[in-house]
């Protein structure tokens, strides 16, 4: 940086007039077509949040259906059809479309904000991963409606969702709705990726880049090498099993059930990691913000972030362990799945010992963080105890395991993440949720959850297996199942005061101003909501919490252009000033090949031949975009390959 | 709010830039890492059906053709030359070759599509009679459609190119083309050596 | 009836076994742990610096280093420590006795089909959803599934294995306690799931002799005429093409074995127990009782019926 000169004070009205000329290039177009063209990166974040937030409360109204289904014995409120459906859907719901967009809608929406970037890698690729995922959502639940909805689960085991044991369109539905959040889950990764490594602020170097960052760039490389698994088994295996007769799952010809399971597995296992992850990076800045002190031990944090990121990948098996598999594999699978409990209980140590060195707040968002501990530590204390063989043998498959795994998710994904809305909420809306309501929420959310699985871990001892329909008298499972059943609408009443809360304050909360924590990350550098551009200057950064610094003065990068959609980029150790990058305008075309990937893999269960034609119109609305992505034509100033600098035409 | 210093002026860094300093670059890379490793899963589950199996090709399969699948490899092969030829001009700016270039890029690598479809049928089996044919299939046609996607785009830049007057970035994203183009042709090689060579030897 | 709590086999006692010491461990983390954490919140520990951040002294921190270290270092040891039980449990569990009394089990969507098989095929014995095996010895089941996967599991008797088409998988057990153990289809199975249950009927050996040898044994040809006419029901209506019954020329492997159809407690893979109403109401309208069943329902008359019924009663 030094062959730059150094310049002075900005004068503020300086600044404002910057900021003007700066929301005219970028703000997103009026009106219904400007709307459907949008690739404000915020705006697409936000469309993301909303929309998996809708389907989270789907997908808890199919499960509160289930809970009122297995209250008692012998229950006649849902059929078996029905239910299997619900369940299915259920497990898709909260996997597919809500947990794993929901993580990167967060990180979609705050990752270039807390780099301090004015937009996203690829814009445009963003905006299209977003359609894709409607598409997606909308199919789903059509079919549902439809009575069309997959009913073998969300695992969707061969060969009974194979064209043998499934005929009809149910299966299809699930195996292409997969294919949607795939192709939405690799966009958001690649834009992720290339976003922390290239648009960093300057100064923003690998060990000042704050922790949420970090876990969403690990996330990012875990979901480039675990979606193309579950590509590869439900979009080309068992579509093409079911579309046109190949033979990877079936037995009779050579092919093989537990091949499905690898490759499920192998993403599956990672998948959990690719919510939970994200979810405890959420942790650490509310840690940090109500104990006013750096988080005890950054290095040690990121590297057990990595290093779970590694472990999670080799440890599908113990999904497997009631299969006939040789027994010296699964040993080697049980040490793995022990072994991951170090890395989190290394974060957890250090999240105490953070606590330890400060004086808490106990804010809502703090509430949060105590109730993921509460709960979490009890889901990875039965991972534990579900690693070993012999156990796992004895509770596979049962309620224990579904108690297990929500302990996980719901301790691991979601109270994080109502941490994070309480937290985050001001720089999404400008206003404040209400502390009451949030307290209120907040006991609710966490008696309803251990009143809801905790008795599901005995029921499952006692012999009762998940995904069942009914059950008789004589089992005795009722009481339990009752007492479940009263959680989980206390669940569902938490949620609904959440919403009132989340209604209510976006139109009359408190407001909330620039930094109403006074947090140390970029994010709260700038306006609550932040502008379309996100910073009238790129600040720089000396420290891993720039907000925190004495200095009287915030450094800042100047010499971007503001007529037209121009960004720093910044190399990917140092995060050097490197060169400027124009960002693209909106455009139609994201959403047109979206709708024709929808027509192409939705068409591809009726007809083999839709593909082709989904194909050829696809293409089409390939060529407009890239046509539409050529800029206009001026003198640019070009950095060669071979270290020339020219400015061209 | 603290007041602000301007302490880096960047106006000067250059706004168009080749291979890693650009993010077409890395998002090409991305996409090819994913593309690449779906390729690999494949290739795995490939090898994994083969344990079920006595022999491979199963009974009564004869072996795959290797006469249309190794002239398919040679074209493509040969096909990296314009298309490295493309990149170099890009990375010279000399609009001129590049715009030649893409058009011999393009001529050279169409066959290798048309020539593909013989390449499933030199498989020698079906999709639906055994899991053996399923997976070769779906392996091959799976880089079909990346060498499908891949020359629609250097037939794409190449009308861009001789369209209008593209801004000079163009050059840069030519040279992506290019980088995805080696990507795709050297992915075939051990996908050829696996499903064409590899059941005569294992 | 069915609880993992009440062990009734070594192999099911050493895993209870485990997880209780796992259960101990477990909760003392849980609340250890949770109740550090509050301390931690509720006690101001830091002291404000001149940044107006929180700061502990730098001895303090080297303090906290040392006991996060350690806390990471006990983590370990207590993960090494469950690994060492574990295995040495595994290795208990992976024994392959050399003789063992074999029972084929095949999983159909949705009942389970048992086979006793013998050298000798008049000696063989075929049955459905209900296990007898002797106490004390060792038995294997020999594990196929018949269309998709289905998972055995008797909680008190041992863990639990897959039946997957295209695998043989084999589960070993030794019932140390008589009685009668219950367990149904762990892994989803399709629309039925819920109704895929199984007994396995622990007796002393001599008794499980005396059954085996009955088994094989079909019973006496009927002579009284209401019996004949519900045989010739059974055999003109439809039952035959997917039913066998010893000793009769109903041979048909769809269903389950008949042949001494009223020895077993109950129908319908455990949905209902084995009375005569049950049984008429079932034949009546099997979809009624479990929606979307395989067994269609028979248009009978009143009197076919009580006689169909009154034969099969008599397959002790």
């Amino acid at each position: 940086m030094s062959n730059l000169p150094v310049a002075q004070l900005l004068v503020e009205a300086d600044v404002a007039r910057e900021a003007a000329a700066l929301d005219a290039t970028w703000r997103d177009k009026s009106g219904v077509w400007g709307w459907l063209c949008a690739v404000e990166q915020k705006t697409i974040a936000r469309r993301y949040i909303i929309t998996t937030f809708l389907m989270f409360l789907a997908g808890g109204m199919e499960a509160a259906l289930m809970r009122l289904q297995l209250a008692r014995p012998e229950n006649a409120l849902i059929g078996p059809d029905r239910y299997n459906q619900l369940f299915t859907v259920h497990g898709t719901t909260m996997m597919f479309l809500f947990a794993v967009p929901m993580m990167q809608a967060m990180g979609l929406y705050l990752v270039p904000l807390m780099v301090g970037a004015r937009s996203i890698a690829f814009p445009r690729l963003n905006a299209f991963g977003y359609w894709n995922y409607v598409v997606g959502v909308v199919f789903l639940y059509v079919s549902l409606f439809i009575n069309m909805g997959p009913d073998t689960g969300w695992t969707a085991y061969v060969p009974l969702s194979g064209p043998a044991y499934s005929p009809g369109h149910r299966v299809d539905v699930w195996a292409q709705v997969v294919t949607f959040t795939e192709i939405s889950a690799l966009c958001g990764a690649v834009n992720l990726i290339v976003t922390v490594f290239k648009m960093r602020a300057p100064g923003m170097s690998l060990n000042r880049i704050p922790v949420f960052v970090w876990a969403q760039l690990v996330v990012a490389f875990m979901i480039v090498f675990a979606m193309p698994a579950v590509a590869t088994g439900s979009t080309l295996m068992l579509a093409l099993d079911r579309a046109v007769n190949t033979h990877w799952f079936n037995p009779a010809e050579g092919g093989d059930a537990l091949l499905w399971q690898h490759i499920f597995w192998f993403f599956g296992h990672p998948e959990v990691y690719i919510i939970f992850l994200p979810a405890i990076g959420m942790i650490t800045p509310i840690v940090e913000t109500f104990c006013r002190r750096a988080v005890f031990g950054y290095t040690a944090m990121v590297m057990a972030n990595i290093t779970t990121a590694f472990f999670a990948f080799g440890l599908w098996v113990h999904h497997m362990f009631a299969t006939p598999i040789p027994e010296l594999g699964q040993s080697l699978f049980t040490a793995a799945s022990m072994v991951i409990a170090v890395p989190t209980g290394i974060q957890i140590f250090c999240w105490i010992a953070t606590l330890w060195g400060g004086r808490p707040r106990l804010t809502v968002p703090m509430l949060f963080v105590l109730g993921f501990l509460f709960t979490f530590i009890n889901g990875g204390i039965t991972g534990v105890m579900l690693a070993s063989v012999a156990f796992d043998k004895e509770a596979h498959d049962t309620f224990f395991v579904v108690a297990h795994l929500h302990y996980v998710l719901i301790g691991g994904g979601l109270m994080p993440l109502f941490g994070a809305f309480y937290f985050w909420f001001p720089k999404l809306t400008g206003r404040l949720l209400n502390t009451a309501l949030g307290k209120l929420h907040f006991w609710l959310f966490v008696i309803g959850t251990n009143v809801t699985f905790f008795p599901m871990h005995i029921l499952g001892l006692n012999g009762m297996p998940r995904r069942i329909y009914t059950y008789a008298e004589t089992t005795g499972w009722g009481t339990l199942n009752m007492l479940a059943t009263v959680g989980a609408l206390t669940i569902a009443l938490s949620v609904l005061v959440f919403l009132i809360n989340a209604v209510r304050s976006w139109f009359s909360g408190e407001h909330a101003g620039d930094n109403p924590w006074d947090a140390a990350g970029l994010e709260w550098a700038t306006t609550s909501p932040p502008p379309s551009y996100n910073f009238v200057h790129t600040p720089v950064v000396r420290s891993r919490h720039p907000l925190w610094e004495t200095t009287v003065e915030q450094p800042v990068v100047t010499g971007l252009r503001s007529d037209r959609r121009e960004i720093l980029l910044t190399t990917t150790f140092d995060a050097q000033p490197d060169s400027r990058h124009v960002g693209p305008d909106g455009s139609i075309w994201p959403l047109y090949v979206a709708l024709c990937m929808g027509l192409l893999f939705i068409g591809s269960i009726f007809s083999p031949y839709s593909v082709l034609a989904g194909i050829g119109i696809s293409l089409i609305g390939l060529f407009f975009w890239g046509w539409q992505s050529t800029q206009d034509v001026e003198v640019e100033r070009v950095a060669l390959p071979d270290g020339r600098m020219v400015d061209r035409l | 709010m603290k007041p602000l210093r301007s302490s880096a002026d960047v106006s000067a860094l250059p706004s168009v830039t080749f291979g890693p300093r650009s993010l077409m670059w890395w998002g090409t890379l991305g996409f090819m890492t994913i593309e690449g490793w779906t390729t690999a899963l494949l290739v795995g589950s490939y090898l994994y059906l083969r344990q079920n199996y006595h022999g491979w090709p199963p009974l009564r399969t004869p072996n795959p053709s290797l006469l249309i699948p190794s002239i398919n490899l040679a074209l493509m092969l040969v096909s990296i030359v314009p298309a490295w030829m493309v990149a170099r001009a890009g990375k010279r700016l000399d609009e001129a070759a590049v715009k030649k270039w893409l058009v011999i890029s393009s001529i050279v690598s169409v066959p290798t599509l048309v020539l593909r479809w013989y390449e499933l049928w030199a498989l020698n089996t079906r999709w639906d009679t055994t899991a053996y044919g399923s997976a070769a299939w779906t392996i091959v046609g799976f880089h079909t459609s990346l060498l499908l996607l891949d020359i629609c785009d250097t037939i794409g830049l190449a009308i861009f190119f001789h369209a209008k007057k593209l801004p000079i970035k163009a050059c840069s994203d030519a040279a992506d083309n290019s980088f995805y183009w080696y990507f795709t042709v050297g992915i075939w090689v051990p996908i050829y050596l696996i499903v064409y060579v590899g059941p005569r030897i294992f | 009836m069915h609880s993992f709590f009440d062990p009734a086999s070594p192999q099911a006692r050493a895993v209870a076994g485990l997880w209780w010491w796992m259960f101990g461990v477990g909760m003392v983390i849980w609340f250890g742990v949770f109740a550090v954490a509050m301390y931690a919140a509720r006690q101001p520990h830091g002291q404000r610096g001149p940044d107006d951040l929180e700061h502990v002294s730098p001895e303090r921190h080297r303090r906290m280093e040392r006991v996060v270290a350690g806390a990471v270092f006990a983590t370990i040891l207590i993960l090494c420590a469950f690994l060492v039980y574990d295995f040495s449990i595994g290795s208990v569990l992976a024994m392959h006795p050399k003789r063992a009394l074999t029972i084929d089990v095949v999983g159909h969507q949705w009942w389970w089909e048992i086979t006793y098989e013998d050298p000798n095929p008049s000696k063989r014995v075929g049955t459905a959803n209900e296990i007898h095996v002797p106490v004390g010895e060792l038995v294997q089941f020999k594990l196929r599934a018949a269309d998709v996967i289905h998972s055995i599991w008797a909680p008190n008797l041992g863990g639990k294995k897959d039946l997957i088409p295209g695998y043989v998988s084999t589960l070993w057990f030794k019932a140390d306690t008589a009685g009668v153990y219950r367990g149904q289809c762990t892994e989803f199975c399709g629309m039925q799931h819920a109704q895929m249950a199984f007994y396995i009927v622990a007796e002393p050996p001599v008794k499980f002799a005396g059954w085996l040898a009955a088994g094989s044994i079909p019973n006496p040809p009927p002579t009284d005429s209401l019996l004949l006419h519900g045989r010739d029901v059974f055999m003109q209506r439809g039952c035959a093409s997917c039913h066998s019954i010893g000793g009769t020329d109903a041979r048909a492997t769809v269903g389950p074995d008949l042949t001494h159809f009223k020895g077993r407690a109950a129908i319908a893979a455990g949905s209902l127990s084995n009375t005569r109403a049950n049984l008429t109401r079932w034949i009546q309208n099997p979809s009624a009782l479990k929606p979307g069943v395989r067994m269609p329902a028979l248009e009978l008359s009143p009197g076919e019926m009580n006689a169909l019924v009154s034969y099969l009663e008599t397959l002790k």
